[in-house]
């Protein structure tokens, strides 16, 4: 078992679930910026692995996506920094976020058995759909990791079949379009939250475009939780000569006081 | 197809024949050494199922009216052949007696043709045999099958079926269905030491039967295809199948599609016999299929029209584009405007330098080009970023992709829209040659012109050959072979191959030509490569580049770089073939649009 699959899990509300690109700026700063994610209270990380063409990501992950693969970080090396970081005190819960892309070029069964020897909890791959899904599914359940399902404000008609067979959370996509900070969203997520709640019991952490203490109030208040992505890494890559360099401390520090800002 | 296995003479025969695809079971009641009395027939026929749409055919040769309904009567058969010199009214009576269908058989000599119009208001269908003296048939013997399309057209002149018999094996079939009969009808071929053999009416079956369906329902051909895509797009996807679905059944859609084809961009294309260069190389005739002929200068504006005519009827009133040439887009801003939709073409930074003229095009059409400063800026960022633009504005926006590529159904939509131009080739061809072409070749970028050229001869005894650019070199890094070099992978949305690295991160592709420069390929392709249906070959820029110029001096046709591709793998193709062999290739577009990178192609600078 692990720790998304847990039936206790399903209790946790105001989930705060930090997304962050491997190896950008570098492996060993991603490790860092993860410890000090999980002191400042995440409860679960994405950790990203890069993509030369992330269709569902903004400019900012994208980018982000490059400079990781240009310094030569790649899906399974991003499954070994997971594993480093565990060994160096990380013990919430590891989300791997990846196209579908690098996981088919090593193998779904090969992954599975990878992400499992890195204690990674559960998988997100926001171009697989349900309908594509069926093999991985049976691989990651047999190892009890959670795949986790996207529901969009699109999904009308196949919102009950997708959260019926939801694990860990459900990653609610706040709008339509692609990840990246923005100033509105869909005014009828509350409907869309009530028709997920009606068939699952699997906490709802609302994803895309939040960047602020209101985002995030709003949606733990609506939701179980919320996704931060594009403003973290744009704020890591704001300060990545410092966490690169001598001051290391005060970025991470920065880093922290922002995600208890974003949370409080 | 329709398939007959006749001269049945047992029950065990009997019952093979009826669990095959056989659409006709033939029994003799003639004078032959497959001659069966109507007792037997009787008690097969009671004792075996049959399919729906199966008939048993009970072949008679100059027996009196009175005998043929009676054996009808006591047998149950549902169709009788008049296979010896039965005037029509004796097959006049047989039918107002018996109600069964009638087939005429007529013998293949002098005069046959006429025949065909004496009987045509009775039978209600043909076969064309082989005549030896004294004997009605079963004689083992074929006809010359380069009269079948004569026969053929007769029939269809007065909308009749036609099949034809004599000396018919699973091996020789091959050639008989390059004639293109309405039907095969063969009995000692499917014999082994005077019984039918299974194996031998199964490769006839496969081979008279077979027919592709591709894709299954979940949008894929064989491993590849499926819908690769965040699930924000999934339900525009369902409702474009759907409404894909709606139109497929819809005449009225297709008759409004092919007047505009037909109106607006010049269909049916013309097919060229290229004279010169057949002489030049020595070989294989070889027919040009002139796509570029049509408006806009290249096949891509058959699939441009029929999608904006499906995005006008599911009420989308903005369309978006992905280009690398331009000609895409071009297309797409030619048709958003006949059609009165406002549109966006997404194009990468470094081709809107190369193609600045096309731009400039675009922009006149009135559309709006939105320059892609993500990764290489080329068609897979442009893609990329019109996939991104879509699903922000999924609910309003229609994507009108131009390749045979993207998730199901597009590769679909695009094939069915773009087999007008195999459709016609096929015409064309029984018109000009009275049969099939030996040899089909076309290039492959995303594979939209070649799996239009291809599809609608998918289930016929035709070689195909889709050619790739190799660029510099299949051995260098600098090409845009995906099926010669490429690896599975998933990119714009569907399974396929995939120029990659070990990490599963798309690389740079390679050619001289814009439009088969993308490190993808459309997944019906990938199928096609590998149940090897389709070969595929890769040239490379100088072999291409050696072709337009040849193309442009013996037949004065300039062709777009794409289509040179396909014309080098002929230069090499057509001097092995046999001179009565024939060979067509798809010249997809004209060069006009190429002639700044020739020119410094030929000056020996970039492009």
């Amino acid at each position: 078992m692990t720790q998304l699959t847990d039936v206790r899990f399903q209790q946790r509300k105001n989930l705060f679930i930090p997304y962050i690109m491997a190896g950008d700026p570098t492996p060993e700063a991603t490790i860092d910026v993860a410890l000090s994610l999980q002191e400042a209270g995440a409860d679960i990380l994405e950790w990203g692995v890069p993509y030369s063409d992330p269709l569902a990501d903004g400019p900012v992950i994208e980018q982000a996506a490059n400079r990781a693969i240009e310094k030569g970080m790649t899906i399974t090396k991003a499954i070994e920094l997971v594993k480093e970081a565990r060994s160096r005190g990380l013990t919430v819960p590891v989300v791997l976020f990846t196209y579908v892309n690098p996981v088919l070029r090593v193998g779904e069964e090969e992954l599975v058995k990878k992400l499992s020897d890195a204690q990674i909890d559960g998988l997100l791959i926001p171009d697989l759909p349900m309908e594509e899904s069926a093999n991985l599914r049976r691989l990651t359940k047999e190892k009890e990791i959670a795949l986790i399902s996207l529901i969009a404000p699109t999904s009308k008609k196949r919102v009950e079949a997708i959260a019926k067979q939801s694990e860990g959370f459900l990653y609610l996509v706040s709008s339509l379009g692609v990840t990246g900070t923005r100033e509105t969203f869909e005014t009828d997520l509350q409907e869309l939250i009530d028709d997920v709640k009606r068939v699952t019991r699997t906490p709802v952490a609302v994803g895309f475009g939040i960047s602020k203490k209101e985002h995030v109030k709003k949606f733990h208040s609506i939701a179980d939780g919320a996704v931060v992505g594009s403003a973290i890494v744009r704020f890591l890559h704001e300060r990545r000569a410092q966490l690169t360099g001598a001051d290391k401390e005060i970025a991470l520090q920065e880093l922290k006081e922002f995600v208890e800002e974003l949370i409080s | 197809m329709k398939l007959k296995f006749c001269g049945i003479t047992t029950k065990e025969d009997f019952s093979k024949a009826a669990k095959s695809k056989a659409d006709y079971l033939g029994v003799i009641f003639a004078e032959s050494k497959r001659k069966v009395t109507p007792h037997q027939v009787a008690s097969w026929l009671q004792h075996t199922q049959l399919n729906e749409d199966q008939y048993v055919f009970g072949v008679f040769v100059n027996q009196s009216v009175e005998d043929i309904v009676h054996t009808v009567e006591s047998t149950g058969i549902t169709a009788v052949q008049c296979h010896g010199n039965e005037a029509p009214e004796v097959l006049q009576q047989i039918k107002a007696k018996t109600g069964v269908k009638v087939f005429k058989t007529i013998h293949h000599k002098e005069g046959a043709f006429e025949k065909i119009d004496e009987y045509s208001h009775i039978a209600d269908g043909f076969v064309i045999d082989t005549k030896v003296e004294g004997a009605w048939g079963g004689t083992g013997t074929s006809f010359d099958w380069n009269t079948v399309p004569i026969y053929m057209e007769e029939a269809s002149k007065v909308e009749k079926e036609c099949l034809v018999a004599g000396g018919i094996t699973p091996e020789n079939v091959d050639e008989l269905i390059r004639f293109n009969p309405g039907g095969v009808d063969i009995s000692s071929g499917i014999e082994t030491n005077g019984r039918k053999d299974e194996d031998k009416m199964a490769r006839t079956e496969e081979k008279v039967k077979k027919t592709y369906q591709y894709p299954d329902e979940f949008g894929r051909f064989g491993d590849f295809g499926g819908k690769y895509v965040p699930e924000t797009l999934m339900n525009a996807l369902e409702e474009l199948e759907s409404a894909y679905n709606e139109i497929k059944e819809d005449d009225q859609f297709f008759e409004a599609l092919h007047k505009e084809w037909e109106t607006f961009s010049g269909r049916p294309t013309a097919m060229t016999y290229a004279e010169n260069l057949t002489e030049k190389l020595g070989g294989a005739r070889i027919y040009l299929k002139r796509e570029d002929l049509n408006h806009t200068g290249a096949h891509k504006i058959n699939n441009a029209i029929a999608q904006a005519m499906l995005a006008k009827r599911m009420g989308k009133t903005k369309i978006i584009a992905e280009t690398g040439a331009g000609q895409h887009g071009v297309a797409t801003a030619t048709a958003a405007a006949r059609f009165g939709l406002t549109c966006k073409v997404f194009m990468g930074k470094e081709d809107m330098r190369r193609q600045e003229l096309n731009v400039f095009r675009m922009e006149l059409l009135g559309a709006e080009v939105i320059e892609v400063t993500s990764g290489s800026q080329t068609l897979k960022d442009a893609t990329n970023e019109a996939i991104r633009h879509w699903v922000t504005n999924v609910e309003d926006t229609y994507y009108l992709i131009g390749s045979a590529v993207g998730p199901h159904p597009y590769p679909m939509m695009v094939r069915d829209f773009q087999s007008v131009i195999g459709r016609e080739s096929k015409e064309q061809m029984k018109e000009l040659i009275g049969r099939l072409p030996d040899e089909i070749v076309a290039c492959v970028g995303g594979g939209s012109n070649a799996i239009g050229m291809f599809h609608p001869f998918i289930d016929d005894p035709v070689s195909l050959t889709g050619v790739e650019a190799a660029g510099k070199g299949t051995k260098t890094n600098a090409h845009a072979a995906t099926l010669t070099k490429g690896t599975r992978g998933v990119l714009h949305g569907s399974l396929s191959y995939l120029l990659q690295d070990d990490g599963g991160n798309v690389t740079e592709p390679y050619s001289i030509s814009a439009g088969l420069d993308y490190p993808g390929i459309g997944p019906e392709h990938a199928h096609h490569k590998d149940t090897k249906r389709v070969n595929y070959v890769a040239v490379t820029d100088e072999e291409a580049m050696g072709a337009l110029e040849l193309l442009s001096v013996t037949e004065g046709i300039l062709p777009a770089i794409e289509s040179a591709h396909a014309l080098a793998s002929v230069v090499k193709q057509a001097p092995e073939m046999e001179r009565n062999q024939t060979i067509l290739v798809c010249l997809s577009g004209r060069g006009d649009k190429d002639v700044h990178t020739i020119k410094s192609y030929a000056e020996g600078g970039k492009s």
